[in-house]
């Protein structure tokens, strides 16, 4: 485990940040270009995450999400605003940020014709890490995710579980201190979430920051410390659940506690009315 | 480097463990052979064709079936499937300098197309096609074939990261058949009409082929050899420029 600690503290210096957060954002904006016109999938976030932290990104589906992950994890450029992630510029030094993060993308991010095991001691090998060091670190990463059986099957076999399972691992390789998770239980059958739910909080014990997208409010209120609801492209709330569901209560006079789903639909725009407790209609 | 090696290793895994893919790189190019010298090999016999100095006309073939298999590009649409599916992203996302990206592939396909260029080249010496240049000959003609594969496929990546589309790249390899026809294919450049003369000089393929032919029927001719091999570093480097460029500004 030496050599995965060497790896860590060789890595490049990023530009002086001020400040301890894991993740800050300021005007963050991405516009693309199509057939049709400009789009702006984002348009001027600001966020920040404090180390250590479970930080929840939500917003319905073409929120802008995705893309504000796909920026912070250095696979997209920025087209206005800046970003740090672990104190790093994204924009001036992304292979200083690439050192620090892992990231597990909405699409589990696997080669097939590998094994498990082959896929974790080459992440690790990506890494800088040398072979035995590799070997050792992915014998205990298919322990912590119980794929200690299923090392040698090819990926093609794993079940969508195993495989979000085996992604989470890949991007721990190297210890990450910020963890990029997209909508990692998307699909899986409620076992299976509830088990990458407990692999997260374990992450987390360990000092890893965890920066969470995900489309379910229950999920979001289980495993976020704070969180953020983003829409059209802009934060529209932000805060720890707790907050966010007071907020909401004060400002509609509420009897109770609202859930996080009715926080959601609120910020969102969205609006539902109930019968006897049951949902009877959605409305944008 | 160690990290292109590493990518390397598991780009030829991939191909070892996808042999449907492979196989046809073998046989198209061995059908192709059979049919071209069967159709024309009583046009050119022997012993009064001069441009094959004693040979049959499947040893005056043989380079353009080795140019055939080295230009499947399987490994640009390996490259589709890492972008669909996501590992591609996945690379991106880790600390790997982009060069390894490229480089791991090429490795592979060099390898991938050395193999495949050596089976070839010995089943044509079991059925009779003798290498005038010698083992030095032979080993020439396996690297200049092999280096022609990864340069190939450079170009069918640029295609891959630009349309991240596999029908798109599989099309883009059909453009290796003009290339090919735009060559001293059939007979010798001198022999070609002059449109087809000067189509077949401005083709940088036809060095290639000339030197290919030469390692098979003649001795060391440097003058005929060294112009091949400059085409393959030339275009070679071009392509791994190009790719490094586009997979940095990959978005």
């Amino acid at each position: 485990m030496d050599d995965v600690a060497g790896v860590i503290d060789q890595q490049p210096p990023g530009p002086e940040w001020p400040g301890n957060a894991a993740v800050r954002a300021e005007g963050l904006v991405k516009h693309y270009e199509s057939r049709t016109g400009t789009i702006e999938a984002v348009r001027g976030v600001d966020l920040t995450v404090e180390a250590g932290e479970v930080f929840g990104f939500l917003g319905p589906n073409g929120a802008g999400k995705s893309t504000t992950v796909r920026m912070l994890t250095t696979l997209l450029s920025i087209t206005a605003g800046s970003a740090f992630v672990a104190g790093i510029d994204v924009a001036r030094d992304p292979d200083a940020v690439r050192h620090r993060i892992g990231v597990a993308l909405q699409e589990a991010g696997l080669d097939p014709r590998q094994s498990g095991r082959e896929l974790l001691i080459l992440q690790a090998r990506l890494f800088g890490i040398a072979p035995d060091a590799a070997a050792a670190r992915t014998e205990e990463l298919l322990a912590l995710v119980e794929l200690e059986d299923a090392a040698d099957r090819r990926i093609k076999d794993y079940s969508g579980g195993m495989k979000r399972r085996l992604d989470l691992a890949s991007a721990l390789v190297h210890r990450p201190e910020v963890l990029f998770l997209d909508e990692p239980t998307t699909g899986l059958d409620p076992a299976s979430r509830l088990t990458v739910w407990d692999e997260v909080r374990r992450i987390n014990e360990r000092g890893t920051t965890v920066f969470l997208t995900t489309q379910y409010l229950e999920e979001a209120d289980a495993l976020c410390d704070r969180l953020a609801i983003i829409d059209g492209g802009l934060i529209v709330r932000e805060g720890t659940p707790a907050q966010l569901k007071a907020d909401l209560r004060e400002r509609h006079g509420l009897d109770s506690d609202p859930s996080l789903d009715d926080v959601f639909l609120d910020a969102t725009g969205r609006t539902r009315s109930r019968v006897a407790g049951d949902v009877q209609e959605v409305t944008s | 480097m160690t990290q292109a090696w590493v990518l390397g290793q598991r780009a030829l895994r991939e191909g070892w463990r996808t042999p449907e893919a492979l196989l046809p790189t073998l046989f198209i190019p061995l059908f192709f052979l059979v049919v071209n010298v069967g159709q024309a090999a009583k046009i050119f016999p022997a012993a009064s064709t001069e441009f094959l100095y004693g040979q049959g006309y499947g040893a005056f073939q043989l380079p353009s079936s080795l140019l055939l298999a080295a230009s499947f590009g399987t490994a640009a649409l390996f490259l589709v499937e890492d972008i669909e599916g996501g590992y591609f992203d996945k690379l991106r996302a880790s600390p790997v300098p982009r060069s390894a990206i490229v480089l791991g592939r090429l490795i592979a396909e060099v390898a991938k197309g050395a193999l495949i260029a050596a089976a070839i080249v010995l089943l044509g010496v079991i059925f009779g096609i003798s290498i005038a240049s010698g083992p030095v000959g032979f080993v020439l003609l396996v690297i200049l074939t092999a280096l022609w594969a990864a340069v190939f496929v450079g170009f069918m990546q640029l295609i891959a990261l630009k349309t991240r589309s596999a029908a798109a790249t599989n099309s883009a390899g059909l453009v290796f058949f003009p290339l090919l026809f735009l060559t001293p294919n059939f007979v010798p450049r001198d022999l070609l009409t002059r449109p087809m003369e000067i189509a077949a000089t401005l083709n940088p393929v036809t060095y290639l082929m000339e030197a290919l032919r030469s390692l098979i029927l003649r001795d060391l001719v440097w003058a005929d050899i060294l112009p091949g091999f400059a085409v393959v570093f030339v275009l070679g480097a071009l392509m791994l420029y190009l790719n490094v460029r586009m997979i940095r500004n990959y978005d």
